[in-house]
């Protein structure tokens, strides 16, 4: 009697062990092959191609090209091109006003609606990140229209200096960067803000009876207690460079003359203007992965010593 | 005594004018320039080239009439509406699925498959276009909505599939093991159990996943050709470019994106700063 439920008990385990393993797989797999579809297989085939002399055509089938592994020819090339070395200095320009300029003034901004206790605290935050939710397509155009020569902006500088002609500028990568300021400095207040609130304010308050200033409660409670927000956030914003794409793709297609080239649109220009350069445009892809990985891997590093950012 | 009372609250109400003059300041200049698109769209485009700072002289409805018909705009809303329902929807499905096999059966390999997950969430897209595009390509996918959807889903679902493990990994094992016991497939157990449980996580996700695929625009622009799958976004580059100095009907156009998004966000707007508090926003 006792074998028999025990024999009946294990065979009932492994019908349950095989659904369990079939089931396991069949909620996994669907998500998980569209997955390696979309994003694993082209970064693998993308190091593939960049070390070919393939330039579009069929890959596959009776109609295929014959293509040929040339080793890091289009590397060279690449390295060896200048417009390469602007765009990836337009993109650390990028770094620098994101870094240097939205995050301290996301803060500033945060700070002041944490400590003033204002009022209507949700209303300013709100109407800040209001450029971000709106289509980047819209935001560049509408930037494009007002920068341009015969725009509002011109007409704005001349209400202060009456002898100011509009003409190109000399550095047209300003006013992108000026852009990308205004647009996405309000999710730098929504993150510090959420985080500033996370502070006990009572341990400010009892600093202050003890005789602490403001700016002696900011450098020794305040920004202590945000160390680890704050490089998650600088991480963030250099990873963020990198997908500076559609606004620049907008405002200024890359031009003048290739001025506000940034890597994402200088591998799309290689890959879709005049003849196709796909050796090229996926080196680039491929450096583009390798500061990506870093990044990544930084940000680990990082938050394993300040203890994760939620 | 009181001499110094005043004295520290005449200081206080000072700084609190200047913080809220200052955060006024930030909040004209975050507002201004859309404004100022709001207003323009209402003129003729000789009223804007010789005014561009002021209102309008008359209020030019046209504009928005001409710039529906001729921008083809009814078209690009329902592509819009069709990428960012399938996208949403599929993405919903295939994280709680995927959340649920993760936080409740154990396998060994949830380990590696999930942590690839991870870092698809922090992996820059834009590294990745061109081979994409390659990929659908040579599939024979390219300008095809099919071509569009299955990249928008796989793209979301690093951070979908995130959120529903972390979210699920704090329902009770207890629910699923008596189920169970009681003789309860996978499938019923997720239906009617942690999907139920689970709808919390799936506004949020919902909520993120509606606001990027609506905006997303690098890479339609670039699978796409034809007018029968392109999307607003898209729709309104391509008007624009048509346009060369037009530029009442192009400010019109500007709106016509804008203002969909804008009553969105009016609306979801808790939910949206939570979620880019939460880190949960791939920008």
């Amino acid at each position: 009697m006792g074998s028999y439920a025990s024999m009946f008990s294990s065979t009932r385990m492994m019908t349950s062990h095989g659904e369990e393993r079939r089931a396991y797989w069949a909620f996994v797999l669907p998500a998980f092959l569209i997955y390696l579809f979309v994003m694993a297989f082209p970064t693998i085939f993308a190091i593939f191609l960049s070390l070919t002399n393939y330039k579009g055509g069929a890959l596959f089938g009776p109609k295929r090209r014959p293509v040929s592994i040339v080793g890091f020819q289009y590397y060279k090339q690449m390295f060896a091109d200048k417009y390469f070395w602007l765009a990836l200095k337009n993109n650390l320009w990028i770094v620098v006003i994101s870094v240097f300029g939205q995050i301290p003034l996301g803060f500033f901004m945060a700070y002041l609606i944490f400590r003033g206790m204002i009022r209507g605290k949700d209303f300013f935050q709100t109407v800040i990140y209001l450029p971000c939710v709106i289509s980047t397509v819209v935001i560049g155009r509408l930037w494009k229209a007002i920068t341009a020569p015969n725009g509002v902006l011109p007409d704005i500088i001349r209400l202060f200096n009456p002898s100011y002609v509009a003409g190109n500028s000399e550095h047209p990568m300003i006013a992108v960067l000026l852009v990308i300021l205004w647009m996405y400095t309000g999710t730098y207040l929504i993150i510090f803000l959420a985080n500033l609130q996370k502070i006990d304010t009572s341990v400010i308050e009892a600093a202050k009876i003890d005789g602490a200033t403001e700016m002696q409660a900011l450098r020794y409670i305040i920004l202590p207690a945000l160390s680890g927000v704050i490089v998650t956030s600088a991480i963030l914003a250099i990873s963020g460079s990198l997908k500076s794409f559609d606004l620049i793709f907008v405002m200024t297609s890359g031009g003048p003359a290739k001025q506000t080239y940034v890597l994402s649109i200088y591998m799309y220009d290689t890959a879709f203007k005049g003849a196709p350069n796909y050796p090229l445009a996926n080196a680039v892809s491929i450096v583009m992965c390798i500061i990506s990985f870093a990044l990544i891997g930084i940000t680990k590093a990082v938050e394993k010593k300040f203890g994760g950012r939620e | 005594m009181s001499y110094i009372r005043d004295d520290v609250s005449a200081k206080r109400k000072i700084g609190m004018v200047l913080t809220y003059a200052v955060l006024i300041l930030f909040t004209i200049l975050a507002v201004a320039p859309l404004l100022w698109l709001a207003i323009n769209s209402f003129k003729t485009s000789q009223d804007y080239q010789m005014n561009r700072l002021g209102f309008p002289r008359r209020f030019f409805w046209q504009n928005y009439v001409q710039a529906w018909q001729r921008g083809h705009f009814g078209i690009y809303i329902i592509n819009s509406i069709i990428y960012t329902a399938v996208t949403t929807i599929a993405i919903l499905v295939l994280s709680f699925m995927s959340g649920f096999a993760f936080s409740k059966i154990n396998n060994r390999n949830t380990k590696w498959i999930y942590g690839s997950y991870v870092i698809g969430i922090l992996m820059t897209l834009q590294s990745i276009m061109i081979p994409l595009f390659i990929v659908i390509n040579q599939v024979g996918l390219y300008d095809t909505k099919l071509g569009v959807l299955i990249p928008y889903i796989g793209i979301g679902l690093p951070m979908g599939i995130y959120l529903s493990t972390e979210f699920m990994k704090s329902i009770p094992n207890a629910l699923v093991e008596s189920a169970r016991l009681d003789g309860a497939r996978y499938f019923m157990i997720f239906r009617s159990i942690m999907v139920p449980m689970a709808a919390p996580v799936g506004t949020t996700l919902a909520i993120l996943q509606i606001s990027g695929t609506w905006n997303e625009f690098m890479l339609i622009n670039m699978l796409t050709s034809s007018m029968k799958n392109k999307s607003l976004p898209v729709g309104i580059q391509s008007f624009a470019g048509s346009l060369s100095t037009d530029y009442g009907k192009l400010f019109a156009s500007l709106m016509i994106g804008l203002i969909p998004m804008l009553i969105f966000y009016i609306v979801f707007r808790k939910e949206i700063t939570k979620g880019v508090s939460a880190g949960a926003v791939k920008g």
